[in-house]
């Protein structure tokens, strides 16, 4: 839609929900509960119509006082004070019958000073309250329904783009109300303030916008402190885009250690996704750590990590210990750790910081360590799902090789590779880290189990985490001079036997005693 | 604010009841109303003849302006001043008169209210325009 056809609001991530903007003149209602952003993005709507798009506004309140709302902006770093001092914009406190009144006489003083000021936008905040007088011929008609549309007609006459709140409330006159104001207005848009466990959620969903085509679905609203409201599309939107995926006949290696990519058969594809599952303990983050600084060292590839489990620096300094510096790459941004915490996580807010970094530092290889904090965090597998499908589709379409680290919570044996989680269907790549217990110490394996268009091997080999980080073990040492890990079987079930030889006394065979 | 510049303040706004300065004090806080003197009269409490008297004097100390009458409603703000001072006094005043202890330093500095100026009177025609 073009420019000049559409009222964008420069609500932070609300256009893009609008795909560009509101057609203009359209009569745009709000409407939640107490307490979900009404009045806020009506101001914002003002706000930005001003100082983003020179087009000055008015605001009509029925029962804020003024100076509370300019107190509440100054908080969002909005001075409508200055803006009222140079005259584009008023705030004008009044009734819902004089504003009735006012919208439908001929010489109205609000209409006057709306275009004396050269106004475009108008937010009238609590539209609900605009109840007929008992004994107004309005009253005896159709009430509010007749007052909304004369509300409609008076602006529309103005070319005035309208903004309304209404409370949703739970009383049957209240829902009746709504209803009828759904079914006037253009552009519906509702706020929601839900409680998810012990904290509240705020969301905002288009329910119809006349004269275009919008994302649909119940998207995420923040208040941020200093700025203002913040829209973050829901993570199971699909993309828009649908160009062609791109693919890569390109191999990269996976840390630069030769023995590993022999196990992958020669590394993995650029734009190629893989699974790391393990138990805990088994050196998951080490070797993202090394997949990423390989990346950034060796094929010139900017990294990023995402971690929910542990602080940047908790990251650098253990990667240090290993002999693996990365804060030479963390400096100069060659390497981005992204660490949000899981209390409170919210998907849509968290999943659009990611696709931030990815595009601001042109992301080319992606951990995300771990898939199993975000389960936790989460709570609904059907979202968790959504974002993980989600952060595939948009990797895959960006060409971005990704990495996602899943801990497997069965450490006395695998039954299966994700046994809360089973999207291994959706990666490339299968890559298994396990412990494996062996006379009585744990020795770490690593098994590639799946890779899509490659002949890769299914040894399974000994690792060891030591000074440079992770490098398989020689086949031919004997890392147990006594029993070598050739003589067991069943390591993936975590509980290796033994190919038993007989006692022998004298140089006979001999049968143990129960 | 202390009571040596309140009443410095009081002086220099040039305001001297108590009534003319709460129908200022609305005026203020509502920034730009649209709205009639009896609507005005019952949301600062008093009847609709004292508020519409302190109406007048206010516009004559240039304290307010207020726009043509339309079907018994006028639009109401606080002029801006081109004098610092003033404005500066006034802002102070109603930030002092929002707490209980700031209006008792007004109250013993402003004339009293009568008593026969208080109260609701029964709604004229003009209003239910």
């Amino acid at each position: 839609m073009s420019e000049n056809v559409v009222t964008r609001t420069g609500i932070k991530g609300l256009d893009s929900i609008l795909l560009g903007g509101i057609p203009r003149t359209n009569v745009i209602l709000v409407q939640g509960v107490t307490g979900s952003g009404k009045t806020l993005m009506g101001m914002e709507f003002i706000y930005r119509g001003i100082t983003q798009f020179n087009e000055p506004g008015l605001i009509v309140v029925f029962e804020t006082n003024p100076d509370k709302l300019i107190r509440d902006a100054a908080g969002f770093g909005w001075n409508l004070e200055e803006l009222q001092r140079e005259k584009k914009l008023q705030i004008i406190f009044t009734s819902p019958q004089v504003f009735d009144q006012e919208l439908r006489s001929s010489d109205s003083l609000l209409l006057e000073t709306a275009s004396e000021m050269g106004a475009q936008r108008i937010f009238v905040d609590g539209v609900g309250l605009l109840t007929p007088l008992p004994g107004s011929v309005n009253f005896v008609r159709s009430g509010f329904r007749e007052l909304f549309q004369q509300l409609i007609e008076s602006l529309n006459r103005e070319n005035l783009t309208a903004m309304f709140s209404l409370e949703a409330g739970n009383a049957s006159d209240s829902k009746a109300t709504v209803e009828m104001a759904d079914f006037l207005a253009d552009t519906v848009i509702e706020l929601g303030r839900n409680r998810r466990g012990r904290h509240i959620q705020r969301s905002l969903e288009v329910i119809k916008s006349r004269g275009q085509d919008y994302e649909a679905g119940e998207h995420t609203l923040q208040i941020v402190g200093g700025r203002g409201l913040e829209v973050f599309r829901r993570v199971q939107a699909p993309l828009r885009a649908h160009s062609t995926q791109p693919t890569s006949d390109t191999k990269q290696s996976l840390i630069g250690v030769d023995a590993i990519d022999s196990l992958t058969g020669g590394g993995i594809f650029e734009g190629s996704t893989t699974m790391i599952v393990g138990v805990s303990g088994v050196g998951k983050t080490v070797l993202s750590t090394q997949i990423l600084r390989e990346g950034a060292r060796n094929h010139k590839t900017r990294g990023l990590l995402v971690s929910l489990d542990e602080h940047p620096a908790q990251i650098i300094r253990n990667a240090k210990t290993l002999g693996l510096d990365i804060e030479a790459e963390v400096a100069d941004g060659t390497i981005q750790i992204m660490f949000e915490s899981p209390q409170e996580l919210d998907i849509d807010a968290h999943y659009n910081r990611i696709i931030q970094l990815i595009e601001k530092h042109d992301i080319q290889r992606m951990v995300i360590d771990g898939m199993t904090s975000y389960s936790t965090a989460i709570g609904e597998i059907s979202v968790y799902r959504d974002f993980f499908h989600a952060i595939v589709a948009y990797t895959k379409q960006r060409l971005m090789t990704a990495f996602f680290n899943y801990e497997n919570p069965e450490f006395l044996g695998i039954s299966s590779y994700m046994p809360d989680f089973p999207v291994n269907s959706i990666v490339d790549n299968l890559i298994l880290m396990n412990l494996v217990e062996i006379n009585n110490a744990l020795h770490r394996c690593i098994s590639v189990v799946k890779s899509r268009g490659t002949k890769h091997s299914f040894d399974t080999r000994e690792f060891a985490i030591g000074q440079g980080g992770i490098s398989l073990v020689p086949l031919e040492e004997d890392v147990v001079p006594a029993i070598a890990l050739q003589n067991y079987s069943s390591l993936l079930g975590r509980a290796p036997t033994r190919f038993s030889l007989p006692k022998r006394i004298n140089g006979a065979a001999v049968q143990d005693r129960a | 604010m202390p009571e040596t510049s309140v009443q410095r303040c009081v002086d220099g706004v040039g305001i001297s009841s108590l009534c003319d300065w709460d129908v200022f004090a609305f005026v203020y806080r509502h920034v730009t109303s649209l709205i009639s003197t009896e609507h005005i009269a019952r949301l600062v409490g008093y009847k609709s003849k004292v508020v519409g008297g302190a109406l007048d004097r206010l516009e004559r100390q240039k304290l307010i302006e207020r726009s043509r009458p339309s079907r018994g409603v006028r639009l109401y703000r606080v002029l801006d001043s081109k004098d610092a001072e003033r404005r500066r006094c006034l802002k102070e005043l109603v930030i002092l008169s929002e707490s209980r202890a700031g209006r008792l330093e007004l109250v013993k500095r402003l004339s009293p209210v009568r008593s026969d100026s208080i109260g609701e009177e029964e709604p004229s025609a003009e209003s239910m325009n």
